[in-house]
């Protein structure tokens, strides 16, 4: 493959005309040329195992400070960015919180609803009246001091 | 001739001057982006990006005063359409009408005068259920709407309907407790803006402005009793062929109510009807002013208490039943008295008696004591339409006036203000204005000071008074508890015709009364518009109302009980003197002029009819000797027997009545003369 220096160099060996200076002028009706049309292209097997690489004493150095500086910049873009993104995931989950927790508080006042319209006088008549019970009479209803909050009624 | 050289300059300037351009045309691009066209763009993406959301902030709930909600509003959703959107009428509007339960026609007829009239905005249904929202849901359709709204309950349905009223379509109070305080239990929805992706979902929200929710309301009125309180009301006015009714049960010392029914009633769930009754809606309790009767002999005798030399045991003269005055005839209800204590012309509601007296009070006093009664005045109940009733200015009274007044004709109260009376009796002689509201939100609700309006030893000589009505002789047999003393007054006012300009067969049946007697728990007066006849008086009508009511609100209450469990017999003269009456009354068929009739002609026979207890206990207890005892002893004694002594003087007993070892009738008292 040819190489950008190769081909310069190959260029000045094979006696192309420089570019200033004299130069033949050109037939007006020849064609002109392609860029690179002259320059053949061949396969060179280069055998490289007899180079040795000669140690470079500052390139490790090189090396670890092109690691750190891309770990920085990694860090600085890791520590720019992760905080937007999890905010945008934390508010993700917020709204779907929010609109549970509206949900649940619908769902809480239905309940309650219901629960009141179970425990409405008129129902509770009808129910103590289906099960034969009566409305005790003033004081028949004693009620025990029991130990804690419950209270314990007992009819005589 | 151009060099190779200088063609790749060339090249390589027009290059980098493309790329220069590009450059720039992208700057440029950004510029107009950012810069230029910021703002028009920032909207957009807003429009796109960022919703509206309303934060809903429901009305505020009411409930009694055990906690139990009264009313409550729970969310549901309203349909509407964009008329001008709808791609066929016809298809929609069937399509709406099976999912929503609506007619096809009347569907059809709103969506195409909205589609003609250019209206971009429709209400389909408001107040849709849950499955009908899901239903519309399922359908996708871009120009249907279903918005967030609240709806009213009332979960106890007709149970206070008259005290908590009613909202309408828009939520806003439009009668009783939900029109008078519509400020504190309407909420203030608030609004969100929320960020949300491409698919819709909420990525941040920024509140712009809270959501206040309705503050909760915490009645005086004990839903238990409410709901007995109705159930007998009802029950009376239909008994009696009534054409309304309403009770008040008060606490006569804060003057929180704790009941307050009318009937006829109606289910604030339902929105009125064309063609309904308006009667329904009316509060009869507070709106509904009449003429009140003998209760308001009440009023002329606590006056005379006050403000003449007349004692319980003072003589008058009741004649022999018939008056004339100022060319006016007043006939007693029963014949006549002859001349009675003025505790018995209470307890038998004499007409001429209680017109004696109030001669002896004069205009100016009886006019200042109606008034510091609270008559003619509103008595401040938090609801709307309250009626003050009517009392004349004084420089308006006729010569007839004061008779007229004296036993509870030429004025109109409400059963509100009887009650207010009522309890001026029960505290001992304080006017308390009636208390509706508990607590606003978790604030309680300061009771306002009471004014005096008796002198204390007043309150209770009239207590005592009120005490021989319900007794036997009395005109309220009928409103006697077991377990407990109570006092009170009957009161049964003919219904004046403005036409024929009489007086009618019709009555103002009403009973005000309070138990227990020595340290009142509740004051309660009762009363039925338009009865008929004599089964109609307030001592056959609305007293046995007052016993149910009363008997169930100690129970509720946990009052103890002030008489023993065994009732004693009733006194043999009080039935014969029942007799007598009903006699006199059969036989006086004489045409009243100003006619207040009690029912005592009924009271024999209701007693008759009435269950056997009297008969079959005719042991009560009997009767200790506290002779040479001190007062301390007496009264220590007395409470650990369950009995009530009425003591007088200072000092160590000397006398007593009834004697020591004779059995004490139910409600009667031992009164202990002490002295040094």
């Amino acid at each position: 493959m040819a190489t950008l220096p190769a081909f310069f160099r190959r260029t000045s060996e094979t006696g192309l005309p420089a570019l200033s200076g004299t130069q033949p002028e050109r037939d007006p009706f020849q064609l002109r040329a392609l860029p690179q049309e002259d320059v053949l292209l061949y396969c060179k097997k280069i055998d490289n195992s007899r180079l040795v690489r000669e140690p470079d004493p500052q390139a490790r150095g090189a090396c670890w400070s092109a690691i750190g500086a891309a770990c920085f910049l990694l860090a600085v873009l890791t520590s720019v960015l992760v905080p937007n993104v999890a905010s945008t995931l934390a508010g993700y989950k917020l709204q779907a919180l929010r609109v549970e927790e509206r949900q649940l508080l619908d769902e809480k006042r239905t309940l309650e609803l219901q629960e009141a319209e179970l425990l409405s006088p008129q129902r509770l008549e009808k129910l103590a009246q289906g099960q034969n019970l009566v409305t005790p009479f003033p004081g028949q209803v004693v009620r025990l001091n029991a130990k804690g909050d419950s209270a314990v009624a007992m009819v005589k | 001739m151009v060099t190779e050289r200088g063609m790749v300059d060339r090249r390589l300037a027009w290059l980098a001057g493309i790329v220069l351009i590009w450059g720039a045309a992208i700057l440029f691009n950004l510029i107009s982006l950012q810069v230029i066209h910021h703002q028009e763009y920032s909207k957009l993406a807003t429009a796109q990006q960022v919703v509206a959301v309303e934060i809903p902030a429901p009305r505020g709930t009411i409930f009694d005063r055990t906690g139990q909600p009264l009313a409550m509003s729970v969310p549901t959703e309203s349909v509407s359409i964009d008329p001008l959107r709808v791609p066929d009428l016809g298809v929609a509007s069937e399509l709406l009408a099976l999912v929503l339960h609506l007619d096809r026609t009347a569907l059809y007829g709103k969506m195409k005068w909205a589609h003609d009239n250019h209206h971009r905005f429709l209400w389909v249904k408001r107040k849709i259920s849950y499955e009908e929202g899901q239903n519309l849901r399922n359908l996708r359709l871009e120009w249907i709407h279903i918005q967030d709204e609240s709806q009213r309950h009332y979960p106890k349905g007709t149970l206070a309907a008259h005290v908590l009223g009613s909202v309408d379509f828009e939520e806003e109070g439009n009668a009783g407790i939900e029109k008078a305080l519509d400020a504190e239990l309407r909420g203030q929805p608030g609004q969100a803006r929320v960020l949300t992706d491409v698919k819709r979902r909420g990525i941040d929200s920024q509140s712009a402005s809270d959501a206040r929710p309705g503050a909760p309301i915490t009645l005086t009125i004990d839903e238990r009793l409410q709901f007995v309180v109705e159930r007998e009301i009802a029950a009376a006015v239909e008994a009696h062929h009534a054409k309304s009714g309403s009770v008040v049960v008060m606490n006569p010392y804060n003057g929180e109510i704790l009941a307050l029914a009318s009937y006829p009633t109606y289910d604030p769930n339902l929105p009125p009807q064309p063609g309904e009754d308006s009667a329904a809606r009316q509060n009869h309790a507070i709106s509904v002013p009449f003429e009140p009767g003998s209760v308001f002999k009440v009023v002329t005798l606590s006056a005379a208490l006050e403000t003449t030399d007349l004692r319980p045991s003072s003589m008058i003269n009741c004649g022999r039943g018939t008056i004339t005055l100022f060319g006016r005839t007043i006939h007693e209800a029963h014949g006549g008295y002859g001349t009675i204590p003025m505790a018995l012309v209470l307890a038998k509601s004499s007409n001429i008696g209680a017109i004696q007296i109030g001669l002896r009070v004069g205009q100016a006093r009886m006019h200042q004591y109606v008034r510091k009664f609270g008559f003619g005045q509103k008595a401040g109940i938090p609801l709307p339409g309250e009626s003050a009733g009517k009392v004349r200015k004084l420089a308006l009274w006729s010569k007839a006036s004061l008779p007229s007044v004296s036993m509870g004709q030429e004025v109109s109260v409400t059963t509100l203000q009887l009650a207010q009376a009522a309890a001026v009796i029960a505290n001992g002689g304080l006017l308390v204005k009636p208390r509706l509201v508990l607590k606003k939100g978790n604030q309680t609700v300061p009771a306002e000071q009471p004014v005096r309006v008796l002198k204390p030893e007043t309150a209770i000589t009239m207590r005592q008074m009120m005490e021989g009505v319900v007794l036997p002789g009395g005109t309220g047999t009928r409103a006697r508890l077991e377990g407990y003393t109570s006092g009170g007054k009957t009161g049964s006012a003919q219904i004046y015709d403005p036409v024929a300009k009489h007086y009618t067969h019709t009555y103002n049946g009403s009973f005000m009364g309070f138990a227990p007697l020595t340290n009142p728990a509740m004051v309660a007066v009762v009363t039925l518009n338009g009865t008929h006849g004599t089964a109609g008086f307030g001592g056959l009508a609305a007293a046995p109302v007052f016993h149910a009511v009363v008997t169930e609100a100690l129970r509720v209450l946990d009052v103890p009980k002030d008489l023993p469990d065994q009732t004693p017999t009733a006194p043999v003269a009080s039935k014969e003197e029942s007799s007598d009456l009903a006699i006199a009354d059969m036989e006086s068929g004489q045409p009243n002029i100003l006619e207040d009739a009690d029912d005592e002609d009924q009271l024999a026979a209701g007693q008759a009819e009435g269950p056997s207890r009297v008969a079959d206990q005719p042991v009560g207890p009997t009767v200790p000797n506290f002779r040479g005892m001190t007062m301390r002893a007496v009264l220590a004694e007395a409470a650990a027997k369950g009995l009530t002594v009425q003591p007088d003087g200072s000092g160590v007993a000397r006398v007593q009545y009834p004697q020591p070892g004779s059995t004490l009738h139910q409600g009667e008292r031992i009164r202990v003369q002490f002295a040094r």
